[in-house]
């Protein structure tokens, strides 16, 4: 075994003879060093076993050292030792300090600084331990709320014949405020589909996106259709010119509007202080006609990409839920035509960023979105795949969500 | 880019300088100086952006916070924001809850 290196601090850097004497080169290989050495440099000393210091350094200094030491990751072994001050030596071991004391016998010693030694390293296992048992319930708890909200998210994406549906949600932690649904309404007459995304990250918005998620899907299930006399204030119909059936009366309007008002009014009269808000879009669709009326409450406007390679956008037609009293929601309206893909993402789709510091932005985007021709899966592939080379194995900083809804062609 | 705030207070008016990207990293530094603004009762929050590069979700979750802790009535003021900035919060609908002014004051 190789010999035990041990440090000796004091005052002028001299060790004491007797205790030089007392370690054996065999067994120990000794250097000593003085105070003002070890702080100036503590590098060519990083790694002792065991540092004996001198108690007439004072319990401030000894302290100082002992931080320096593991402010460096080195852990070793400290012994205080009386330089014939036994009331400092007092001090330090009051302090929670091992010490050793005169005389100095090689036998006693090497006992003494072995035992010193050993309760070190036990003090330093059971810290250890300590950490990660800590830590290790942490994770625990992250892993079970990773699990209760994946719970929150749809277990399958309910599909009418004659379209495609493809979602992607890749959490920047382990859990997240975004999240999308998918369910049908009104029998199965139609679909809705919801992409929204909590302000902020972590447990603070993976909480407010569960009560969102709760008060959307739970409202909308639960209203009928519409019924005019139970429209709630504030809201009002985008009237479209010429159409057969303004918007507002038709088939899923009320549960759309319901669910994003009432939600609105819930978070405002009882979380408005608590200063959390959601963008999101939120799509009815008639999967016969192509037709989707839509509430944008101050999301990025999803993309509608063109058989044709066109596109347009459907940009906000409310302000974000919860995050004023009175806010109004108008209905938007379009039509999905065979070929045509609508594109839902959330921020942290542009918002990537790149090593560079630079925004993967709408543009890129878009360009990727508006190419004709894919399948849903494909062309959420193909964005994933540009986002991840924009990125270039920077750390994801933002959760990214996406949903792509195509019109099979006819 | 880091961030940085710092506030000067006039009789009872608060200016905040903004200084890079006002994200969930760097929106606690900002929290607490809304905090201490709004904690000396002030009349009117001037925040000037003009050197703010970034605002994330997060970032404009301190702006809604900022806003809903100023008594009603008083003014919650946005100065040079840029245009990315500026969409970010019209995006949203909080642009009816502010004022966006464009240029800094002398």
């Amino acid at each position: 075994m190789s010999a035990t290196r041990v440090l000796i601090v004091a005052e002028s850097g001299e060790v004491a003879p007797e205790l030089h004497q007392a370690l054996h080169p065999d067994e120990f290989s000794v250097r000593g060093v003085s105070a003002a050495q070890l702080s100036a440099d503590l590098a060519p000393h990083q790694s002792p076993d065991m540092v004996l210091v001198s108690a007439s350094l004072g319990l401030h200094e000894l302290t100082h050292i002992s931080r320096r030491f593991s402010e460096n990751d080195s852990s070793p072994t400290i012994v205080v030792y009386p330089d014939g001050d036994f009331a400092a030596l007092e001090s330090c071991v009051r302090g929670g300090y091992d010490y050793v004391t005169p005389p100095f016998l090689p036998s006693l010693l090497r006992s003494r600084m072995t035992s010193c030694w050993e309760r070190s390293r036990l003090t330093q296992t059971v810290q250890e331990m300590e950490n990660l048992a800590s830590l290790r319930e942490y994770e625990r708890e992250l892993s079970i709320a990773h699990e209760i909200q994946s719970g929150f998210l749809p277990e399958e994406l309910p599909t009418p014949a004659g379209w495609e549906l493809a979602t992607r949600f890749e959490p920047a932690r382990q859990v997240a405020g975004d999240f999308y649904d998918v369910f049908e309404l009104l029998n199965g007459r139609r679909l809705a589909l919801l992409v929204a995304d909590v302000c902020d990250k972590g447990v603070g918005a993976a909480l407010f996106m569960a009560l969102i998620r709760t008060l959307l899907r739970h409202t909308a299930e639960h209203t009928g259709n519409w019924n005019p006399v139970d429209s709630p204030p504030g809201s009002r119909p985008g009237g479209e010119p010429g159409a057969a059936l303004p918007p507002m009366l038709s088939l899923g309007a009320g549960p759309l509007v319901q669910a994003v008002s009432s939600t609105n009014q819930y978070l405002a009269r009882n979380h408005l202080r608590q200063g959390y808000f959601a963008t999101l879009f939120f799509a009815v669709l008639d999967p016969g006609s192509g037709k989707l009326l839509y509430i944008n409450g101050g999301h990025n406007p999803p993309v509608l990409a063109r058989a044709n390679g066109e596109h347009i956008l459907l940009p906000p037609t409310g302000p974000a839920v919860g995050m004023l009293a009175n806010s109004s929601y108008t209905l938007g309206h379009t039509s999905i035509g065979p070929g045509d893909t609508l594109f839902m993402y959330t921020d942290g789709v542009v918002e990537a960023r790149g090593t560079d510091g630079r925004l993967f932005g709408s543009d890129r985007m878009l360009r990727v979105v508006t190419q004709p021709g894919h399948s849903a899966e494909k062309l959420l592939g193909l964005v994933d795949q540009a986002v991840a080379g924009h990125v270039a194995g920077a750390a994801q900083s933002d959760d990214i969500t996406m949903m792509a809804l195509r019109r099979s062609d006819d | 880019m880091s961030f940085s705030a710092t506030m000067r207070l006039d009789d009872d008016v608060a200016t905040i300088r903004l200084t890079g990207d006002l994200d969930a990293r760097s929106a606690p530094e900002f929290n607490e100086l809304v905090n201490e603004a709004t904690g000396l009762q002030v009349n009117r929050m001037v925040l000037i952006m003009d050197e703010l590069a970034y605002m994330s979700s997060a970032g404009l979750r301190c702006l809604v916070f900022a806003h809903q802790k100023m008594p009603p009535g008083r003014d919650l003021v946005l100065v040079g924001a840029r245009p990315e900035v500026v969409e970010t919060i019209k995006l949203t609908g909080f642009d009816r809850s502010v004022l966006i002014e464009q240029s800094t004051e002398a």
